[in-house]
């Protein structure tokens, strides 16, 4: 429909030619874009130096692996050799490290709500004389829970301290009444779980939160500069001059304006790569291979979004707020946060429309575990589909490039006339 | 001197219409902006909504989990039977082999393995210790953290079973065998949360940097369209009437305060209510937080604004650090463990203080005198971005005298103010 309505309609050349004319106009919309990139810092900025600085954000802002030494304060009611031994023992494990020893609970509980401790363990008075009499003492321990993952560190470290300390003095009197150390183990704890991260011991949590949190870092740079490079040239009505360069083709002046971005965005992938194969050693348990088909697919299938995006809102200040609402939420619906088969039905769903979801699962599958290809594939599938989605709106996307109806009313007025005519189109 | 308090009169007066020009005219402006008016007032609204539907089942209850029972006795079916009683996992497969129960995995069918050995029972029964292993998955935190501490709880609660038993045999009494296992008892209780409900956490804190993040999207838009509007790219109007840095910040200030006044209502009193977030903290208390924070982050957002020359530069140059800014927070990654660089780095950003602010007080109570740091940081935030912003403004402002100037005669139309 748009191609019989362009006012200067070419002469039909053969085949060979064009090819080569397609070629040609490729190389030149590619470095109109380039041209166009490099006389603005915006570009610069929001295509290396803010994706840069956010990957070395999270790279070294989560390096360390687990929260280790979380400030916790012990109230001792009970100041007797026994309660100084469960203080050190308690200040001794990884996870925690008493840095207070306030005098009442109260005080500890407002130390808790300062946010200087995230935690606090209460020993009652008369704690050894219960204890050496038999009756029983009740060690009471509280953790910050409004806090998620500080509070969970803080309740499993308290958790498994005490209970070692229990079992300590358990092992004392059985090691009193004369049996040997092996069995006193075995009578004291029967059953001993041992957890093993599935397939891959190596890596800590935080470090696997960086991995996800790299490309979703990404992918908001690549949705928002993809919208801003199309948009741009419909909001400032350059869109004819660039459609004429390539050819009258759309597909012809999508690739080439995005080619420059693909391969940036793609080598920034590869150094995120880099940070967590390399610097953050996580392993790597397939063919580099992989990882590079990976990280190109990734970069195309957010362009390919972003394309959807302009075509379905050709006026760019609405299809970046598109675009930034599903970059945003991105974060919430690949999953790693909170479970999506634990979300309600609606929202598995819809996680299914973002790419990172399904990086994500070949992330773990295949880079990670090491699971053959296979597991892998339909995630691999369903990527490729992404890539079918700017044909479904090639057509509006032309239209609204040779019509230009999509411009902003301000655009075209004077300042003083703008606002009022705003106004009357308001009203 | 009758003349003196006149005329200081009227520049009061004029100070004060201008105040009230610039205000009025800000919030018409913002109002009749689609794009900024959803920021406003529909991303708020909505945002909160989306996320407690999203995370709503709050919790991760009855996670699959393949049981691999190599003992095939009486203890380890046993051992199961308490697996299976606790609310953390559902037992999907039992009785399949590891090959079984890992192949499974691959094709995410169960999200960990219990492994029981062949020798569980005759373990116990020679007084050897029995270890079970737990196979987590790590792709979620929370899968993890119910994996371990479901199947961890089951293993010492089981094994004090055993203990006392076997204590009971040697020929104690039960109260005796009680003690001995358990010379004394662990009672861990959770201060705020104690469901340890995945949205209670973070919905709060998300909506405390929504606040920041809109208004300074919206200040950025509304900064980057005025420069598009105006004749020579300038951010303020070549309007004689408006030009006074106080008089442009604070009124212009007092419009975004006056719509986030009214927003905050509904995203600290309605959402929390509705969705049975915390609610601890009372109105003194939040109005003590929330008047410095959404100074500061105003001001904030108007001495950034010089830096969006267009109307989409806030999204491309400041929407990302949305998820930054979350993790910076304390929220996420404990404090304690945040180098310093990155603190200071958290420090300048109202959203940090604000956010951990909020949750101590409304999830643990805190009152005022408890939030006192992060209060004093949001103040003096004001007090500093205050003076970045007329800054700002003023060199702002001496740029379009400058222009008008140098126009002379054929530019001197000045722009009708609305």
């Amino acid at each position: 429909m748009p191609m019989a309505c362009l006012p200067e309609s070419s002469l039909e050349p053969n085949p060979d030619q064009i090819m080569n004319n397609k070629f040609k106009a490729l190389i030149d919309v590619s470095a109109r874009e380039i041209n166009r990139m490099t006389s603005r810092p915006l570009y610069f900025l929001a295509v290396v130096i803010l994706p840069l600085l956010s990957l070395l954000f999270f790279v070294s802002l989560m390096k360390e692996g687990v929260p280790v030494k979380l400030p916790i304060a012990v109230v001792d009611y009970d100041h007797t050799a026994l309660s100084a031994k469960f203080r050190r023992t308690i200040d001794a494990t990884p996870g925690s490290s008493v840095v207070m020893t306030p005098a009442t609970e109260h005080e500890a509980l407002s130390e808790l709500r300062k946010g200087n401790i995230y935690g606090y363990v209460v020993l009652p008075h008369n704690l050894q004389a219960e204890i050496m009499n038999g009756t029983q003492p009740v060690v009471r321990f509280y953790y910050q829970n409004g806090l998620l993952i500080a509070g969970g560190l803080i309740q499993n470290d308290l958790t498994v301290t005490l209970h070692t300390l229990s079992a300590g003095v358990n092992k004392q009197k059985r090691e009193a009444m004369g049996q040997d150390v092996p069995s006193v183990y075995a009578a004291i704890q029967p059953v001993k779980p041992e957890a093993h991260l599935l397939f891959n011991p190596e890596t800590s949590y935080p470090v696997y939160v960086t991995s996800i949190m790299l490309p979703i870092m990404l992918q908001i740079f690549i949705l928002m500069i993809t919208v801003y490079s199309i948009g741009i040239e419909i909001k400032e009505r350059t869109s004819r001059e660039w459609l004429r360069i390539s050819g009258k083709s759309v597909a012809v002046a999508l690739t080439g304006k995005l080619l420059p971005y693909t391969a940036i965005f793609f080598i920034l992938t590869m150094f995120s790569n880099f940070l967590l194969f390399r610097v953050l050693v996580i392993p790597l348990n397939t063919g580099i291979i992989y990882l590079v088909l990976l990280s190109l697919l990734y970069v195309l299938a957010y362009q390919a979004i972003a394309v959807f995006f302009v075509g379905l809102l050709p006026m760019m200040r609405h299809s970046l707020n598109l675009a930034a609402f599903y970059g945003i939420l991105a974060l919430t619906l690949c999953g790693f946060s909170f479970p999506i088969e634990h979300m309600p039905e609606v929202f598995r769903l819809w996680a299914e429309a973002f790419p990172v979801r399904h990086y994500m699962h070949i992330f773990q599958s295949q880079i990670l575990a090491g699971f053959d290809f296979v597991y892998a594939a339909p995630s691999y599938l369903k990527f490729m589909l992404f890539l079918l989605l700017p044909f479904a709106v090639i057509y509006r996307l032309k239209s609204a490039l040779i019509y230009q109806n999509f411009i902003e009313k301000i655009q075209i007025t004077d300042a003083a006339l703008a606002v009022v005519s705003e106004k009357s189109h308001i009203q | 001197m009758k003349i003196i308090i006149s005329k200081t009169f009227e520049r009061f007066r004029s100070a004060i219409s201008n105040t009230a020009l610039i205000f009025q005219r800000e919030l018409h402006l913002l109002l009749s902006d689609l794009g900024v008016t959803i920021l406003l007032l529909i991303v708020p609204v909505v945002y909160p909504f989306l996320y407690s539907l999203i995370y709503y089942p709050e919790v991760v209850r009855d996670l699959p989990v393949a049981v691999v029972d190599l003992s095939q006795t009486a203890d380890s079916r046993a051992f199961i039977r308490k697996l299976n009683a606790t609310p953390d996992l559902d037992i999907r497969y039992e009785n399949i082999s590891m090959e079984e129960a890992a192949e499974k995995f691959r094709k995410r069918e169960n999200r960990g393995i219990i492994l029981i050995p062949e020798t569980y029972s005759s373990d116990l029964a020679l007084g050897r210790q029995a270890v079970v292993s737990l196979y987590a998955d790590m792709e979620f935190f929370l899968y993890y953290k119910a994996m371990v501490m479901g199947a961890g709880l089951v293993s010492i609660e089981e094994g004090n079973d055993i203990q006392v038993k076997r204590l009971l045999n040697a020929g104690l009494s039960e109260r005796q065998a009680e003690v001995f296992s358990n010379p004394f008892v662990i009672s861990g209780s959770a201060i705020a949360n104690p469901a340890g409900g995945f949205a209670s956490y973070g919905i709060p804190a998300a909506l405390m940097l929504i606040i920041q993040q809109t208004l300074v999207l919206a200040i950025g838009i509304m900064a980057g369209t005025a420069r598009e509007r105006h004749k020579m790219g300038t951010l303020i109007p070549c309007d004689l009437r408006r030009m006074g840095t106080l008089r442009m910040v604070m009124g212009k200030s007092a419009a975004y305060f006056f719509i986030y006044a009214v927003m905050s209502f509904y995203m600290l009193g309605a959402i929390p209510a509705w969705f049975g977030y915390p609610d601890k903290a009372g109105f003194c208390q939040l109005v003590a937080l929330i008047v410095p924070y959404l100074l500061s982050a105003i001001f904030f957002g108007l001495s950034l604004s010089v830096f969006f020359k267009n109307r989409e530069t806030p999204m491309l140059l400041y929407l990302f650090l949305s998820l930054p800014l979350l993790f910076l927070s304390g929220i996420i990654w404990p404090l304690s463990n945040m180098s310093p660089v990155w603190q200071a780095v958290r420090s300048i950003f109202p959203s940090s203080h604000a956010m951990l602010g909020y949750i101590k007080m409304n999830s643990l109570g805190a009152d005022i005198s408890e939030t006192s740091h992060e209060i004093a940081m949001l103040w003096k935030l004001t007090a500093f971005y205050f003076m970045t912003a007329c800054l700002v403004y003023k060199t702002q402002i001496a740029k379009v005298k400058k222009l008008v100037l140098n126009a002379g005669g054929e530019q001197n139309e000045t722009i009708p103010a609305l």
